[in-house]
C-alpha cells in the first residue's frame, strides 16, 4: 500500500497508473459535480414551488459550480483539462444518475436527499488521501453539499407530510433514485476501485461505502413511512 | 513539474466570478422580498451562459 503524501510539486515523479488514476477520478468528480445544475437547472429554476425555493436552486447550482471550480483548478494543474465536462450533453455523463433531466419538484427533493448523499460519500472517499491538494479542497465542498443532503430531506418529509398525494409522489421518487443511488458506487469487487485504494486515492472498496450508505439511508426512509425499495431492481452495477 | 492546463487560472478566475454574481443576486432575492423577481432573472441569466458551456468564449 502506498502511504506517502503527494504535493503538485512531486506530481510528475509518480508512477503512470497513479497520475491516470488522480486524473481519471478528478474527471468524474468533475462531471458529477456540474451534472447536478445540469439535472434541474433549466426546469427547477422557474418551476420551484416559491420565490425562495427558487432562489435556493440557484445558491446550489453556484455552490456545484463552485465545486466544480476547485476540482477542475486540482486537475488542470496536473495537466488534466476537465473543461469539456460543462458542455457535455446530459446522455454522457459518466454515471447514469445525471442523464437525464429533473422535472418535478419531488424528484429534485430526493434528488438532494439520495443522489446529493452519495456525492458526499465519493468525497469522503478521499479523505486522507494521497493527493494533498485534492485533500485540502474537500472541508468546504463536503459541508456544502451536506446543505444540498439537509434541503432535499426537508423538501422530502414536507411533500411526505402533505398528504396521501404528497407521499405518493416522494415515494415514487425514492424508487426512481434510491437504484441509481446504489449503482453510482460502482461495481462490487472492482479491480480499479482496488488500484485507488493501493495508491491512497479512496479508503473503501466499492461494496463497502455502498453497505454504508444503505445502513444510513434505510433508517431514514423507514422514519419517513417510505417503503424501502427491492435494493437489485433495476441495477447495473452488482 | 507538469504541466498546467493552457486556461486554468483563467477557467478558475471565470468562474470565481461567476459564482459570486449568483450569490450576490441570490443574496439580494432573499434579504429583500421586493428584489426577488429581479434576482432570479439574474440567476438564470447567469447560469443559462453557464449551462451552455462555452468555454472557449470565457476564457477568449
Amino acid at each position: 500500500m502506498f502511504t506517502d503524501k503527494i504535493e503538485l510539486k512531486d506530481f510528475d515523479k509518480m508512477d503512470p497508473e497513479y497520475k491516470e488514476l488522480l486524473g481519471r477520478v478528478l474527471t468524474i468528480q468533475a462531471d458529477c459535480e456540474i451534472g447536478g445544475p445540469h439535472l434541474y437547472v433549466e426546469k427547477m429554476l422557474p418551476a420551484a414551488p416559491n420565490k425562495l425555493e427558487q432562489l435556493i436552486v440557484a445558491r446550489t447550482a453556484a455552490e456545484e459550480i463552485d465545486h466544480f471550480r476547485k476540482i477542475a483548478r486540482v486537475a488542470g494543474d496536473i495537466g488534466v483539462d476537465v473543461s469539456f465536462v460543462l458542455s457535455q450533453p446530459n446522455e454522457k455523463r459518466y454515471v447514469d444518475a445525471f442523464r437525464g433531466v429533473i422535472d418535478t419538484w419531488e424528484d429534485h427533493a430526493v434528488f438532494g436527499f439520495l443522489i446529493d448523499r452519495v456525492g458526499r460519500y465519493q468525497l469522503e472517499e478521499f479523505y486522507d488521501c494521497s493527493y494533498l491538494p485534492l485533500q485540502r479542497i474537500l472541508p468546504d465542498i463536503v459541508n456544502e453539499e451536506l446543505g444540498h443532503i439537509e434541503h432535499g430531506y426537508n423538501k422530502t418529509k414536507e411533500l411526505i407530510e402533505s398528504g396521501d398525494e404528497g407521499k405518493a409522489k416522494a415515494q415514487r421518487a425514492v424508487d426512481f433514485w434510491y437504484v441509481r443511488a446504489l449503482d453510482m458506487f460502482g461495481r462490487s469487487g472492482s479491480k480499479r476501485a482496488e488500484r485507488y485504494r493501493y495508491w491512497g486515492l479512496k479508503r473503501r472498496a466499492n461494496e463497502q461505502a455502498r453497505q454504508d450508505y444503505l445502513n444510513e439511508v434505510n433508517p431514514i426512509l423507514e422514519e419517513l413511512g417510505l417503503k424501502i425499495p427491492d435494493p437489485l431492481k433495476g441495477r447495473h452495477f452488482l | 513539474m507538469s504541466e498546467a492546463v493552457p486556461e486554468t487560472e483563467k477557467l478558475d478566475e471565470h468562474l470565481q466570478e461567476v459564482v459570486r454574481a449568483l450569490y450576490g443576486a441570490v443574496k439580494r432575492g432573499i434579504t429583500d422580498p421586493k428584489a426577488a423577481d429581479k434576482a432570479i432573472h439574474d440567476c438564470k441569466e447567469i447560469l443559462d451562459v453557464i449551462m451552455e458551456g462555452k468555454v472557449e468564449e470565457w476564457v477568449h
